[in-house]
């Protein structure tokens, strides 16, 4: 290729000013959060905090109580994430191990894809309708029941990709060998997608944690409300108090970008459902 | 694996179709008003105003993210080499894709609020302000603000995707075409442009599924004001459906967002249709 060294340049400049536009809103986010109000107030503005304090954080989880939040966050999405573990292996198992027809194995992959595509304000209209007619308005079963169903086009997709590359022979071989299909699945195909399997159940996770439209329509109480409602709050409220609003917002954020740096290898390919592979 | 998929459908399928029955009927007394509800949303006002201000924000959300993500692919793909540059890269634009909608709201609360915020002190600091911008009160600067938190959650969706892309041009036809004196535009319309052309059928269809029915950062930012400037489809639906309760007109106009959103994914299906079958 032709010298490149200026676009060289050009790229690199670009990319430290991007890297500082993505990483200081983050970083700004958590030193705003150790400051006391008193500092945060001054003028001109310091950036980093002269006395640190993890004050802001102790007084919104203790006090306003957003623990509790936390754990009916915790619950909801682990619940939604094990419904929907189990609810797409039963349909991701038989499409890609056992003989159906292609037709219908693209139709019903499709069919799921399109739940990705379904607009939340249209399903929470007439759900609302529908779990307050039940008496289940502000009970976590109504947001796990949703996060499940809305888990499901990123796990089905995601299993049916990583059952996909295990062999059939590994399988077959140990059915011919006696073995149940049950036993098989357990012992020969279970350890084989246990990464993938991980990872899907890392990214769902994530996923539910940071649904908001929801649970701010179907929760009014600390009962049920999530986490994120507990955020918007903070933000919406009439007077705003910085450090405390920083702290959830760093708590809420750091969930979700620290598990899927761990399942990093899968996040690009989830976000396509397959379409794109990264190799990071 | 039939149950399970049976089960689903009808979780599915229950709300949709109840959603139309809602949309037939007065909520308040429960009585049947035929279509009354969707000729309503031919004379009302504030759902064009709506619309207006969603086709504004997809097209600007939409377009700069393109844009951006196509340019900045590019130019790493051609410059950028060595392997540990391109994972920290890859590292550090998942994660505003992963980041809460709640949070960016936090984070866009930070830098646009007037006297506190980050941008008003920077740019008084350079002196390009005497005093400061209201980011949220007025109505241009609203627009710019929640359009920019998803650009900026989302420009790294489409560098990522088209990134890949590049990286998948097989190297014999770039060789081959550098060999016959191509030079950098025609390498990359002619050989790098088709490869990518369906992956941005992906990514359009994605993004635009995705801010046609945006709701969770524009309501902790700015509420859908000042006004009404804000207030997308999904922001005026809450609003008829969860402030003033009527769950009959908001079911009638939620179908048109459900129709404009399945005629996106039928185009994206035909493709994947393609895709699947090889």
């Amino acid at each position: 290729m032709k010298p490149r060294g200026f676009w060289r340049l050009v790229s690199i400049a670009v990319l430290l000013i991007l890297g500082a536009l993505y990483l200081f809103p983050y970083f700004w986010m958590v030193l705003t959060a150790v400051k006391p109000l008193g500092e945060f107030y001054r003028f001109p503005a310091t950036i980093f905090p002269e006395r640190a304090t993890v004050q802001p954080f102790v007084s919104v989880m203790v006090s306003r109580g957003f623990v509790t939040l936390l754990r009916n966050s915790l619950v909801v999405c682990l619940a939604a994430v094990g419904i929907g573990l189990i609810v797409s292996m039963l349909i991701a198992y038989p499409i890609t191990r056992l003989p159906v027809s292609p037709r219908f194995r693209r139709a019903l992959l499709n069919w799921i894809l399109s739940l990705r595509f379904l607009p939340p304000i249209v399903v929470v209209i007439p759900f609302f309708d529908i779990v307050r007619r039940a008496g289940l308005y502000d009970n976590p079963l109504s947001l796990v029941l949703l996060y499940a169903v809305f888990s499901l086009p990123f796990a089905t997709w995601m299993l049916k990709g990583s059952l996909l590359e295990v062999p059939m022979e590994i399988e077959e071989a140990a059915l011919v060998d006696g073995a149940t299909r049950l036993r098989a699945f357990f012992t020969i195909l279970l350890p084989q997608i246990a990464p993938a399997l991980l990872a899907t159940a890392v990214i769902t996770f994530a996923l539910s944690w940071s649904e908001f439209m929801f649970a701010f329509i179907l929760s009014a109480t600390p009962r049920s409300q999530t986490f994120p409602i507990g955020v918007a709050s903070l933000v919406t409220q009439f007077e705003i108090i910085w450090n405390e609003m920083a702290a959830v917002g760093a708590i809420a954020a750091a969930v979700p970008v620290l598990l899927l740096l761990l399942a990093r290898r899968y996040v690009l390919t989830a976000l396509t459902f397959g379409a794109v592979r990264e190799k990071a | 694996m039939a149950p399970p998929v049976l089960l689903l459908a009808a979780l599915v399928a229950y709300p949709l179709i109840y959603n139309i029955g809602l949309s037939l009927r007065n909520y308040r007394t429960g009585e049947f008003v035929g279509l009354h509800n969707f000729a309503r949303a031919f004379q009302d006002p504030l759902l064009f105003a709506s619309l207006r201000a969603t086709t504004i924000y997809v097209t600007s959300a939409l377009v700069l993210e393109i844009a951006l993500g196509l340019s900045l692919a590019l130019l790493v793909h051609r410059t950028i080499r060595s392997g540990w540059a391109r994972t920290l890269i890859y590292l550090l634009f998942i994660i505003p894709m992963v980041t809460p909608p709640v949070s960016a709201g936090v984070i866009a609360r930070l830098i646009y609020t007037p006297t506190y915020g980050v941008l008003n002190a920077g740019l008084r600091a350079v002196g390009l302000i005497g005093e400061d911008i209201l980011w949220l009160s007025r109505a241009d600067t609203a627009m710019f603000a929640v359009v920019s938190v998803d650009v900026w959650q989302w420009m790294p969706f489409v560098f990522l995707v088209c990134f890949a892309g590049f990286q998948a041009v097989p190297q014999d036809a770039v060789e081959a075409a550098l060999v016959d004196g191509a030079g950098g535009w025609h390498l990359f319309r002619h050989i790098e442009f088709p490869y990518l052309s369906s992956l941005l059928l992906l990514v359009l269809i994605f993004r635009f599924t995705d801010t046609f029915r945006v709701f969770d950062h524009v309501l902790v930012l700015t509420g859908g004001g000042p006004g009404a400037t804000t207030e997308f489809l999904s922001v005026y639906l809450y609003r008829i459906a969860f402030k003033f309760f009527n769950l009959g007109y908001a079911a009638a106009v939620s179908l048109f967002v459900l129709a404009v959103s399945s005629l996106a994914f039928a185009i994206l299906g035909r493709y994947l249709g393609r895709e699947v079958a090889e």
